[in-house]
């Protein structure tokens, strides 16, 4: 449950009216909803095993991994974290979260399903727009009637489709991502964009056009755009860099990224953010934090004392893209809605999960195979 | 169908689905502080919904279907996977409405049970439920359904509720008041000492008034002395008390019990105003009610005329003067002795005494007559010491009987025995023309 420290009412915002306003084909792009119908569309009934789950099973979201392992050397002396001071005066703040989840899997591949969540807070009040879910079937032949579309449609260039079809969660979940931000940047002004992760782009699955694409309009429209990462690789002296602040009890941020930059000489890989490490409240956690390199340092000081004047900050997590990740995430209950929807809609005949262990073993497999 | 099991749902939950617990979480948290739209292409978030209210059927296997036959036993499984469900008519179970003396008792959840009168006959029953909830209604239907049908009712009415059985609504007379009659201890009810005959006055002191079995004896020879001499009259035998030789302790022993009966107005001498057993006998064995009202009765009254008739009930019996009396005790408690209700089980079944005890405190009522009952007619109940104790009922689980019972709403009751064949049963009961609310007082009258 939240623990609100401030009154929240409702009021309606212009961003809110103008989301309202906007057709569906606006807040989901036709070419991933056609991906999606077409995809399904190569299920053609047969069985299907459905994911389990279960309420031991404690992650259901599938995790995207792109941040590499990175070990920083000691040799470079650490500054000391500087405060951050409130900057007076609200902006509008929104936050952009995706999630996918395995829904099962079909004869012939994969069934994954992908929702994202646009939270903005303006004033006192949150609004929300939510997209999805949205049922995908990975496979190797949707996986080359993507790249056929690739070259017809200008809309699929955003995303450079691969064959492999292991890679296609990643790319239709970051193509998904990149779209809601691209449209809370396009559609904000003066305010914040908080997006889950790092500004870190370059990978096949997530190219640096996009991002370079969402970072030109934020800031065509005077938006600052910060990332957090609730989970970061980079280390520096065999520790996670955000124990770098452990002895900070006070909102601070650090500025690591000159011992980062070095490891990241030359494309592909690219850091388009400036990285910090910030406590936002004195007795918060810390997290990385990325924001738009093209600001100036003491922008994105001011942007980040404007974020703690302008939202909730439990915990030193911005209430904003907390409310993001809770609606976007799936819940069991819905894994087991949408295995019903495509049962219905595309006929498909649930097969019992055959587990190996269960076979082999009997009662004395693992616990969560033998469940 | 050639096969088959009958389940009978007992319990309707909502299905504990994983991951619903964060669901409405997460609806209860953000529904008052964030608000917004989804936009879901394809729908799916309708089937969401309709998760979240799924709910599961708790049943219970209550028998089989073979040959078209229902029975209550079972000694076999269906397939889990070939069998299906098919709703099936709970009155085709239980009902007995071919029999010879049909009585509706009200309505199931799909059509009206009826059922024979005749399983009451030789049975043994309880009607139980917190107080409001419709058991004097029901043994009220009894009691008519069987007059109706020719049979002996004696209805012990602890709070005078029972008085107006025979008037309806509008306070005209029923088809059966000429055979229901209301008695009042002490006026309209009297008796004299020949008819109520030695043992059953000698029964009365030992019982209800604790006289030591000595002074019985001595007792018993006084009566015996005025009988013989055709003087057996309440002063006579007051006189013989006090002058009889015997321990002066004797004397006072009978004395003082003697004093009490006579306080208490029951007896007398005058033959207009003495109640008559012969008479008693007679339109019982022609189908007759009555009704002992027994409200604002001092407990040693009570005591005494429970006594008294049970006694005089079993000398008729034993003498098969009497067929059977079908007995509605209310709240026995007050009045049975701890005695009674061992021979109420057994001996007195057996003469042809077939009781309903009728109870809004189940705790009160031996746990042998739960465990030995035919019939049991149980109203809500939601207190968990009253379930306890009526858990023992050997007719139904535990389980089903404090599912179903703790829901039941008010005027619903759940039978059990076999005047439903063994299928547990919740019927509505049916409302009666008649007046139902006795003579409560009430200060506010509109």
């Amino acid at each position: 449950m939240t623990h609100r420290t401030q009154d929240i009412g409702f009021e309606h915002s212009k961003i809110s009216m103008l989301l309202s306003e906007e057709s569906g084909n606006i807040l989901l792009p036709d070419f991933l909803l056609n991906l999606s119908s077409e995809s399904m569309r190569t299920l053609g009934g047969g069985f299907f095993e459905p994911r389990e789950v279960t309420t031991v099973e404690g992650e259901l979201e599938d995790a995207v991994e792109e941040e590499p392992h990175l070990n920083l050397a000691n040799t470079t002396i650490i500054d000391e974290p500087a405060p951050i001071a409130k900057v007076i005066g609200n902006c509008t703040v929104a936050a952009v979260d995706v999630s996918s989840v395995r829904v099962g899997e079909s004869e012939q591949g994969l069934l994954y399903a992908l929702r994202g969540a646009l939270v903005w807070r303006e004033g006192l009040s949150y609004n929300f727009t939510r997209c999805g879910p949205l049922a995908f079937h990975l496979n190797d032949l949707i996986a080359r009637s993507l790249n056929r579309r690739s070259r017809a449609n200008d809309n699929l260039s955003y995303s450079a489709w691969s064959p492999l079809s292991e890679r296609l969660l990643s790319r239709l979940r970051n193509t998904l991502e990149r779209w809601m931000q691209r449209l809370a940047c396009s559609r904000l002004s003066r305010g914040i964009v908080l997006l889950d992760g790092s500004l870190t782009a370059g990978t096949p699955d997530n190219p640096t056009v996009y991002l370079e694409d969402i970072l030109n309009r934020s800031r065509e429209n005077g938006n600052a755009v910060i990332a957090f990462s609730k989970e970061t690789k980079l280390c520096f002296s065999g520790k996670k860099i955000t124990r770098l602040l452990d002895k900070a009890n006070y909102p601070c941020m650090l500025n690591i990224d000159r011992i980062i930059t070095p490891q990241f000489p030359s494309a592909p890989v690219r850091l388009m953010g400036r990285v910090y490490v910030a406590k936002l409240t004195s007795r918060g956690l810390p997290f990385r934090v990325d924001i738009d390199r093209q600001l100036s340092e003491e922008s994105a000081a001011k942007a980040v004392g404007r974020l703690i004047n302008s939202d909730i900050v439990e915990q030193g997590y911005p209430e904003t893209l907390r409310l993001a990740h809770i609606l976007s995430t799936f819940t069991a209950n819905e894994i087991l809605a949408i295995q019903r929807h495509l049962s219905i809609e595309y006929g498909l005949k649930l097969a019992p999960r055959l587990s190996f262990r269960r076979s082999l073993f009997g009662p004395y497999g693992t616990s969560t195979e033998a469940s | 169908m050639k096969k088959g099991l009958i389940v009978q749902v007992i319990d309707i939950q909502f299905a504990n689905l994983p991951g619903i617990l964060e669901d409405i979480l997460r609806d209860v948290m953000t529904e008052d502080t964030i608000q917004g739209c989804d936009y879901d292409p394809f729908n799916i978030s309708s089937q969401i919904a309709v998760l979240k209210d799924t709910k599961i059927l708790i049943c219970k296997i209550r028998g089989a279907i073979e040959d078209g036959k229902a029975k209550t036993e079972t000694s076999w499984l269906p397939s889990r996977t070939n069998s299906r469900i098919v709703p099936y008519s709970i009155e085709k179970l239980a009902s007995t409405r071919n029999g010879k003396r049909p009585v509706t008792l009200g309505r199931t959840r799909s059509d009206h049970l009826t059922v024979d009168v005749k399983m009451l006959d030789g049975k043994l029953n309880i009607i139980t439920g917190k107080k409001g909830v419709g058991k004097s209604h029901l043994s009220k239907l009894l009691i008519l359904s069987l007059i109706q049908n020719g049979a002996p009712c004696l209805v012990i009415d602890v709070n005078g509720e029972y008085v107006n059985i025979g008037r309806t609504k509008n306070d005209e007379p029923t088809a059966y008041a000429d055979k229901i009659t209301v008695l009042k201890p002490g006026q309209s009810l009297k008796f004299g000492l020949s008819g109520v005959g030695l043992k059953t006055f000698l029964n009365t002191m030992i019982y209800a008034l604790d006289l030591p079995r000595t002074s019985s004896k001595v007792f018993s020879r006084i009566w015996n002395e005025l009988e013989r001499s055709g003087n057996l009259k309440l002063d006579s035998l007051n006189d013989a008390i006090r002058r009889f030789s015997c321990h002066e302790s004797v004397r006072e022993a009978i004395y003082s019990r003697f004093n009490t009966l006579m306080d208490l107005e029951l007896f007398t001498d005058d033959i207009s105003e003495r109640f008559d057993f012969s008479l008693f006998e007679k339109k019982m064995n022609e189908g007759h009610a009555f009704i002992i009202n027994m409200k604002d009765e001092h407990a040693i009254s009570r005591r005494l005329v429970v006594e008294l008739f049970i006694s005089k009930l079993t000398e008729q019996l034993s003498e098969m003067r009497l067929k059977a009396v079908f007995l509605f005790a209310e709240e026995a408690h007050f009045y049975l002795r701890e005695t009674y209700w061992e021979d109420i089980i057994t001996r007195m079944r057996h003469l042809g005494v077939f009781t309903t005890f009728i109870t809004n405190q189940p705790d009160t009522v031996q746990e042998s007559v739960y465990r030995q009952a035919d019939n049991i007619f149980m109203f809500n109940i939601t207190n968990e010491h009253d379930l306890d104790a009526i858990s023992k009922v050997a007719k139904i689980d535990a389980e089903s009987l404090r599912s179903i019972v703790k829901d039941l709403p008010a005027h619903n009751c759940l039978i059990v025995g076999d005047i439903v064949r063994d299928f547990p049963i919740v019927v509505n009961v049916k409302p009666l023309d008649i007046q139902t609310m006795g003579q409560t007082r009430h200060f506010f009258q509109d």
